[in-house]
């Protein structure tokens, strides 16, 4: 468990992997899990002007 | 697999897809190396090889063509090749190439100044579509239906900083029903196909389309496996839209997300590119 750097809120690690990203619960920010062990999570990359498929 | 084979991953974030592919490469007893695109550092020399092959799952189109070209130099196979990603994920080249192997396409024009896309706007007649060279989920496009909007969405894009919105793409607005045809090709293989429906004239699924699973015609088979032939083949999904003069190719992504096809249809996508990618890496 680690906390959100937004919102504080706690954030759990389930069975996320390396560089997943997914929203806090709490406030929607989208993290990039950091590391697994322990875990830590930033906020995810924004999306850039030539992100896409 | 125990044979030292390893599939490199090549990946900005990890989405659903890059979590299914993981999943298959360990279903298969395949060893992954990531590769996050924020960390890599390439040297002129080749290293020691890191992977067998590098799958490429980065979202940013500068990044994914520029490491494809120096997995290719040190030797390493990429899926997709360098010249698909820099063809397919630039809407200006894969115009030109879709154009080339005479594979139908919505009318398109492009310009370089802001005073030839106003031009190419009144030659292609209102409502037009101006849309960013690189990118997707239908960011930054504009529907333009009058030389007054079009005017005013030039000025925008030309105070915007970046340079892919120097080059001005300008396509006709197909009038097709609420919905386009996505056809995923891995190889020479279709291996899903879906409908993707939207109330608005953008139907791409990041946008809140529906989505529902297709059993492709022979006819947007054909034209599928075409298109991806068009841009040298490799993992490419298909966008396929249904205009009054029949069907045409509007897109071919290099990088296609599957989340929204996969649970449409069901089948398995993450598999096929990784036997894909097992393949080209034997090769």
């Amino acid at each position: 468990m680690t906390e959100c750097p937004e919102c504080a809120a706690s954030v759990e690690s389930h069975e996320k992997i390396l560089g997943e990203v997914f929203a806090c619960p709490e406030c929607g920010t989208e993290l990039e899990v950091l590391g697994t062990d322990p875990f830590a999570v930033q906020p995810a990359p924004k999306e850039a002007e030539d992100w896409g498929e | 697999m125990s044979d030292g084979f390893r599939l490199g991953l090549f990946t900005t974030i990890v989405r659903p897809e890059e979590k299914a592919i993981l999943g298959a490469a360990g279903a298969r007893g395949i060893p992954v190396v990531r590769l996050d695109d924020s960390d890599v550092i390439f040297g002129l020399d080749a290293p020691s090889a890191t992977a067998d092959v590098v799958l490429n799952r980065s979202v940013s189109h500068t990044r994914a063509l520029y490491a494809a070209r120096c997995f290719a130099h040190y030797g390493t196979p990429t899926v997709n090749p360098p010249d698909v990603i820099e063809v397919a994920g630039d809407k200006v080249l894969a115009s030109l190439r879709l154009a080339e192997h005479g594979i139908p396409t919505p009318r398109t024009e492009i310009a370089l100044s802001p005073e030839a896309a106003l031009k190419a706007v009144e030659r292609i007649g209102y409502p037009a579509v101006l849309k960013p060279a690189v990118g997707s989920w239908g960011r930054l496009m504009a529907k333009v239906g009058s030389a007054e909007e079009a005017e005013q969405i030039v000025e925008h894009k030309t105070a915007l900083a970046s340079p892919v919105h120097a080059v001005f793409y300008v396509q006709e607005f197909v009038p097709k029903p609420d919905r386009d045809l996505r056809v995923f090709v891995v190889g020479d293989r279709v291996v899903a196909a879906m409908v993707r429906r939207s109330s608005g004239w953008r139907t791409n699924a990041a946008r809140g389309a529906t989505t529902e699973p297709l059993a492709p015609s022979a006819e947007l088979e054909e034209l599928a496996h075409r298109a991806a032939a068009a841009m040298g083949g490799g993992v490419l999904a298909v966008d396929v839209m249904e205009s009054p003069r029949g069907l045409v190719v509007h897109e071919v992504n290099p990088t296609p997300e599957f989340k929204a096809l996969n649970a449409a249809t069901g089948a398995d996508i993450a598999g096929a590119i990784v036997d894909h990618c097992v393949e080209v890496g034997r090769r």
